[in-house]
């Protein structure tokens, strides 16, 4: 019994020491391997630098408007052909993934360094038209009526506290003002954030490949409002990959 | 029942969105991965070469120079070179209005300023109007037949800069308006700042609407 149980005993240690020494030898690399390693990793910043220009050169070169996001900066941008027409401050940013019953719904899907298309504001920006008949011919010595004024945009329409722009292919970007609700009661409050939640439950249960990833903007609320109200139809999008 | 009401009750919290905060994941390379350091070496340098090559038609297609911006949502121009803005005025874009002419060919006009990438095409001082059919027809006025008598002086202000189809930036005589979108899709400028816009924009500046 005795020789039995020191046979299995060294066999266990040999066992462990060999591990051991091979854990070992697989952590700690070679000077060259580490060169290679090095080698390798700035090649691979060079290669998503190049795309993220090649990317951007597409863009430049379109007669589409576009929106650049930096999640390092952060800040987002819209831009026409490589000039940059304004630049937002970026507060916060998340990704989100649709879930049902807690399982999450569509595989992991590359979304920085694509450029999206097709970005359109919802709800949309209602288009308030005057339409002016004219008058006819006026009398002799008759003064022109002058052409009503038209409100400014600030006057015409309110901006929604949170929006979203949905762009082909499943991207969605929901820009939500700093401290949004911050003026409103606590009702108010409980109500925006039952509407957005029964609205998130419809959209996350839809079959199509609506909002499939949700990047959530957060932006000042001046900003927010300026984007809402200046945003070009069927805008571009990149989120820029570092 | 309670059991089911909860379990359904569970299920609708679960579902929605489910947010993380962004994280930045490592580049790795794609593509022939050479293994050994000579390898690495003529792809890294290749790479670098054509990282510069992208990053100089890149520049290339970024303004140079002075360029202007025109947000026409909120009625401002922006005069700007580079990173700096040398200008920031408030102007008047285009009312979005519509015009229906009644009588004759019954046209219709929509009196927008377009959105994109133009260039100052052309300069003038002391501009006159040629004013077109809808002029006529908005005041309620018989168009007239001698081109002569659709010649208006002074209602542009002292400069005009052309961006094409008609589109300029000028003065206006209702300074008073500016800030709000009244123009029939040109931009109007107060004086002052149209002098500082004369001054600085040479032609060929780009202008980019939005």
């Amino acid at each position: 019994m005795m020789p039995q149980q020191t046979w299995l005993r060294r066999w266990v240690t040999r066992a462990l020491v060999a591990s051991a020494c091979l854990s070992l030898a697989a952590c700690s690399r070679s000077p060259a391997e580490q060169q290679i390693s090095d080698a390798q990793a700035a090649a691979a910043r060079l290669q998503r630098s190049t795309a993220m220009l090649q990317r951007k050169i597409e863009l430049a070169a379109s007669k589409d408007f576009y929106l650049l996001l930096d999640p390092a900066a952060p800040e987002l941008a819209l831009m026409l052909r490589g000039a940059e027409l304004q630049r937002y401050p970026v507060l916060g940013l998340m990704l989100g993934r649709p879930r049902v019953a807690w399982i999450q719904r569509g595989g992991h899907r590359p979304w920085r360094g694509v450029v999206w298309s097709g970005g359109n504001l919802e709800p949309p920006r209602p288009v308030l038209r005057v339409v002016q008949q004219d008058g006819g011919p006026s009398q002799e010595g008759e003064e022109p009526t002058a052409p009503p004024v038209p409100p400014t945009a600030e006057e015409r329409y309110p901006v929604p506290s949170r929006y979203l722009i949905r762009f082909d292919d499943g991207l969605s970007v929901e820009i939500r003002p700093r401290e949004a609700d911050a003026a409103a009661g606590t009702w108010a409050r409980w109500r925006t954030w039952w509407g957005a939640k029964w609205r998130d439950v419809v959209t996350a249960m839809r079959p199509r490949n609506r909002d499939a990833l949700r990047l959530r903007v957060v932006l000042n609320p001046r900003d927010a409002e300026s984007l809402y109200r200046a945003l070009p139809p069927d805008v571009r999008l990149l989120v820029l990959d570092r | 029942m309670a059991a089911a009401g909860a379990l359904l009750g569970l299920a609708w919290a679960g579902t929605g969105y489910r947010y993380a905060p962004v994280v930045d994941t490592p580049p790795t390379l794609t593509g022939d991965v050479p293994s050994d350091d000579r390898g690495l070496k003529q792809v890294t340098s290749r790479l670098r070469a054509r990282e510069r090559t992208l990053k100089a038609r890149l520049a290339a297609m970024t303004p140079r120079g002075v360029f202007i911006v025109i947000d026409q949502t909120h009625n401002r121009l922006y005069l700007k070179k580079g990173d700096e803005t040398m200008l920031e005025a408030v102007c008047s874009a285009g009312s979005g209005m519509v015009l229906k002419e009644s009588s004759g060919k019954k046209r219709e006009w929509v009196f927008d300023t377009p959105r994109g990438r133009f260039e100052v095409l052309s300069k003038r001082a002391n501009p006159v109007w040629r004013k077109p059919d809808w002029a006529f027809v908005e005041e309620g006025q018989p168009i007239p037949k001698n081109p002569a008598e659709r010649l208006d002086y002074g209602s542009l202000g002292e400069y005009a800069l052309y961006f094409g189809n008609g589109y300029m930036i000028h003065g206006t005589l209702y300074e008073r308006l500016l800030g709000r979108a009244v123009s029939h899709g040109c931009i109007r400028v107060g004086r002052d700042d149209l002098r500082v816009v004369w001054a600085n924009a040479p032609l060929g500046t780009p202008i980019y609407i939005y």
